[in-house]
């Protein structure tokens, strides 16, 4: 047994025992140490450098790690085996993963308007943004030995007077706090409450003169990044916003690997507080402190995730997702309470779910397709949401078909050297000259902001005009030389969008043939999905008349420049439609619109789910679609070099 | 009713690839129909045999090998005699003893192995590289510039080193390409594709789409020259439309129904020798009759065989 010490940049102290030859990222990850691994350490991401401080430990340099930074002590954690005590330095994980994801959380005016024109598509299809959530302000007599009720039917008799419904629950946390509230109140209170038909359920009581909002919480929980929005119930106007990475991240960029990581002791509950206690909480705390709106006045939660999300969200054993014939718990729920996930909002609040439709398409696309309105349509329509998991929905007001495939976060800017979010600093637009090869970028920000990385925007025109412009070949490695084009030792190509000189940064800004490899596979299985879906339909392209694109690769994304890279089909530019993080905008409409959660309920029995990993031509095709733009070129005739 | 013969026709055909100079000079490709359908269309100039000979000698070589090619001692008088062997059109030389986990040679030995080859020999040459990318690149890039002027066909330009192998024979030094993939067909399309983007001419170009011993995932290798065939010729794929050429020997003799000794083998498996033969013929007629312009043989028994086979059928 040696001693390993782990120590962050803030300064906190882990302390762990390993046996000879275990890793140190798998030492790290059972001491609930966050060392950012996308790859689940199998050395090909690069992402988990930590630095050894004093100690030595088995590991190899690999392509990841220059000679300096090996000098320096840096190495892969989960390429350094444990051969004796050790002190390492582990990078802070916020700016490690946390700040280089990208998603559509409605802080740009831009995101704000595709946001708006949704909810407005929404209503005119007539539903209504209206629910069952209220205030109520009752004014009781006070008691008197006459009158000798207890608070709590005088309290239900008041309610029953103002609503005319007879049955009225009182949760113990409102029965806990009553007496003093109605008495510091002179029997003058205001309730939060949800009226059905049947009954009347009490979330809380306030004196009258308190000004009470009834706050409503709704998160999109992607496998790379998270968002939530916080909004008034009764106004749905917008109170406060934020997003961040999901902090599961560190236990493997994708559900397999997230479900594999769950099975292993106290897995289950090391990824449930990853998302809870070091995502979500955090994100409601900033946004309550921003919008100083206090949290436990925050009623009713939405939540739109993917089927394995979900159950990783609630606790639930992930495990039979991944498993033939690929069962999960549950598709839907409504029996779930902040207090059972420990969510830090008020203990009572409802948590409404987006439904699965199946183990690989989940809430977020149920939620997506009805703001996506193409069930709304007698067009055919394909809705397409770029994530980690790509999730696509064919159909018209007649059928909807769904299928989901397996994109990687590079969309997200996962698994891309230069990858970012699309915050200040982030290139999210770029051509490059054919001759000189010198690119011209778009920077995200104030004039005079340094470029930092390529968000999923930036990245799809890089690739784009590298290609075009005859700099990279079909394959995706570099094939003209210049300045500006580099091969490392092992012979592996990259492109300089950026000198560090240039830069907010502290080495240039490079894209190399792994990130290209990387996002070649990523819209290779989005195309492969498109072509398989419309080949078992027996369906030509043509016949798609709309594509509505959801997700958090940026508003400003290029069409053309995505149809010249091969990612959609080759039809006309003006039937793309961007309509942002539609799983966002889904979960906004369940939380604020009874109709709209029972549309998507409804959307979501009606589905036909197509496992792509079932038909045997999906693997050729995607083989086919790995190449710009695609093996078969007469499929892109627009698609011409330079 | 009288049976009336509808044959299917193409318009497409396979490119036609010359290696070689002089009268020796031999045509690849050409047919614009499936494999010995003569009865439907033009088979070119018919599939052709390579005779292997690798840079390592005859010390490892089967019995009938060694006895084939007896009292050679140097490998120019090895080609001289494997140019010779009944049946053969074209000689192929391995340079295995590249391969930096085995031999180790170096680059200017195996080229001067390789002027020796050609030297002594007046038929079409094929020259392999050791299966090590980077040595390729580097090996094939030289042998194709020392050779320059016999029309060689250079073997084992793979995605990861196409550009240095095709630059240095299919631009530079006017050679043939051979462009080698894994069992696929979009994998072999997209390596013709940036090859012919590189600059290589299409009718440069002859395809190793894959190879296989038969019963060790031989299906995938058939199945391969199936499809490659069917796209080219059906959808006249211009990008699918070059010769294949496949290495058989090195395949089926490595296995082990060729290389177990009878007293270690199951019972009834028979001499060692013959199961080598049995394997290295099953295996080429599979790939002829499936797509394969020509095989890559080694053992004079096999290239008898399958010589008299294709004469046979053409």
């Amino acid at each position: 047994m040696y001693k390993i010490t782990f120590v962050t940049e803030e300064g906190s102290r882990t302390e762990a025992f390993a046996n000879d030859g275990e890793t140190i990222l798998s030492v790290a990850q059972k001491s609930n140490v966050a060392i950012d691994a996308p790859c689940s350490g199998n050395a090909s991401c690069g992402k988990c450098r930590v630095k050894i401080v004093s100690g030595e430990v088995d590991s190899r340099q690999t392509r990841h790690i220059t000679d300096e930074d090996f000098a320096a002590g840096w190495r892969l954690a989960c390429a350094s085996k444990v051969i004796g005590d050790v002190t390492v330095e582990v990078p802070d994980i916020a700016s490690a993963y946390k700040s280089r994801m990208r998603v559509a959380d409605l802080s740009s005016p831009a995101e704000l308007k595709i946001f708006r024109d949704a909810t407005d598509q929404v209503k005119k299809a007539g539903i209504e943004y209206r629910n069952n959530m209220d205030v109520i302000e009752i004014q009781m007599d006070a008691p008197t030995l006459d009158d000798t009720r207890p608070d709590n039917e005088r309290v239900a008799d008041a309610i029953e007077e103002k609503t005319g419904i007879e049955k009225v629950r009182l949760p113990y946390s409102v029965m806990r706090k009553m007496a003093h509230v109605l008495r510091a109140s002179d029997f003058h209170v205001k309730c939060v409450v949800r009226t059905t038909a049947k009954n009347v359920f009490v979330y809380d009581m306030l004196p009258a003169s308190v000004d009470v909002v009834i706050g409503g919480l709704a998160v999109d929980i992607g496998t790379t990044t998270v968002s939530a929005v916080l909004l008034n119930m009764k106004t749905g106007e917008i109170l406060g916003k934020a997003s961040s990475g999901n902090g599961q991240i560190r236990y493997g960029a994708d559900v397999i690997n997230r479900i594999i990581e769950s099975q292993k002791p106290g897995g289950g509950r090391r990824l449930q507080d990853a998302v809870v206690k070091e995502t979500i909480n955090p994100l409601i705390q900033e946004i309550c402190r921003a919008a100083q709106f206090p949290k436990n006045h925050i009623y009713r939660m939405a939540v739109a995730g993917n089927t394995t999300m979900n159950h990783l969200l609630f606790g639930v054993d992930a495990d039979p997702i991944r498993k033939e014939p690929y069962i999960p718990t549950f598709f839907k729920t409504n029996s779930l309470f902040a207090s059972d996930i420990g969510i830090d909002i008020h203990p009572d609040a409802h948590i409404i779910l987006a439904p699965n439709i199946g183990s690989y398409v989940g809430g977020d696309i149920t939620a997506g397709a009805f703001i996506s309105m193409i069930w709304n349509r007698p067009e055919m329509s394909l809705f397409i949401d770029l994530g980690t998991n790509g999730e696509l929905v064919l159909g018209n007001s007649d059928f909807l078909v769904s299928c989901a495939c397996s994109a990687g976060p590079a969309f997200e800017g996962g698994d891309i050297s230069c990858g970012m979010r699309a915050t200040d600093g982030a290139i999210d637009a770029i051509t490059i000259d054919k001759e000189t090869m010198e690119p011209t970028l778009s920077i995200i920000g104030e004039e005079g902001q340094k470029p930092v990385g390529l968000c999923g925007s930036g990245l799809i025109d890089t690739i784009a005009e590298l290609y075009v412009n005859g700099i990279i070949n079909p394959k995706g490695k570099f094939v003209r030389e210049g300045e500006r084009i580099r091969h490392d030792k092992y012979g592996m190509g990259s492109y300089v969008i950026a000198y560090e000189k240039d830069a907010d940064s502290v080495k240039d800004i490079e894209i190399t043939e792994v990130d290209i490899d990387n996002f070649i596979r990523a819209k290779g299985a989005i195309f492969s999905a498109i072509r398989t879906m419309l080949r078992q339909l027996e369906l030509p392209v043509e016949v798609i008349d709309d594509v509505y694109v959801a997700g958090g690769i940026g508003s400003g994304i290029n069409m053309k420049n995505a149809v010249t890279i091969g990612m959609f089909p080759d039809i006309p530019l003006e039937k793309f439609h961007y309509i942002g993080n539609s799983s966002l905008t889904g979960a906004y409409s369940m939380l604020l619109s009874g109709d709209a959660e029972r549309k998507v309920y409804e959307l979501a029995r009606s589905m036909t789910y197509m496992e792509l990993s079932t038909v045997n031509t999906y693997m050729d095709e995607f083989v086919a679609c790995c190449f710009l733009p695609h093996t078969d070129s007469t499929l892109f005739p627009s698609v011409k070099l330079r | 009713m009288p049976f009336n013969r509808k044959a299917h026709k193409f318009n497409a055909s396979i490119n036609e690839v010359e290696i070689g100079t002089g009268d020796k000079a031999i045509k690849l490709g050409g047919e614009n129909t499936f494999p010995f359908y003569s009865f439907d269309g033009s088979l070119g100039s018919g599939p052709k045999i390579g005779v292997e000979i690798t840079d390592l000698g005859l010390d490892a070589e089967p019995e009938g090998v060694k006895a084939y090619y007896a009292g050679c001692n140097t490998i120019g008088e090895i080609a001289k005699k494997a140019a010779e062997m009944p049946g053969g059109d074209f000689v192929v030389l391995r340079l295995a003893g590249g391969d930096p986990n085995g031999a180790n040679k170096s680059v200017d030995d195996l080229v001067a192995v390789a002027k020796e080859v050609a030297d002594a020999i007046d038929t079409p040459l094929v020259v392999e590289g050791c299966k090590n990318v980077e040595k390729d690149a580097d090996l094939l890039a030289k042998v194709a510039g020392a050779l320059q002027g016999k029309n060689i066909l250079v073997m084992s330009a793979k995605e990861e080193n196409y550009k240095a192998i095709g630059a240095a024979a299919g631009l530079a030094y006017g050679q043939k390409v051979g462009a080698e993939s894994a069992v696929d067909i979009n994998l072999a399309k997209q390596l013709n594709v940036v090859m012919t983007q590189l600059g290589v001419p299409a009718s440069s170009i002859v395809m190793n789409t894959g190879s296989a011993a038969v019963g060790y995932g031989f299906d995938y290798t058939i199945s391969t020259f199936d499809r490659v065939r069917a796209a080219a010729l059906g959808q006249d794929d211009k990008m699918l439309q070059m010769p294949i050429i496949t290495p058989v020997a090195s395949e089926t003799w490595a296995v082990k129904e060729s290389t177990a000794a009878e007293e270690d083998a199951d019972e009834g498996w028979g001499p060692v020798e013959a199961r080598g033969i049995s394997m290295e013929v099953q295996t080429a007629t599979a790939c002829l009759v499936s797509g394969s312009d020509a095989v890559i043989l080694k053992h004079p028994e096999s290239v008898k065989t399958i010589s008299r086979l294709i004469r046979e059928l053409v």
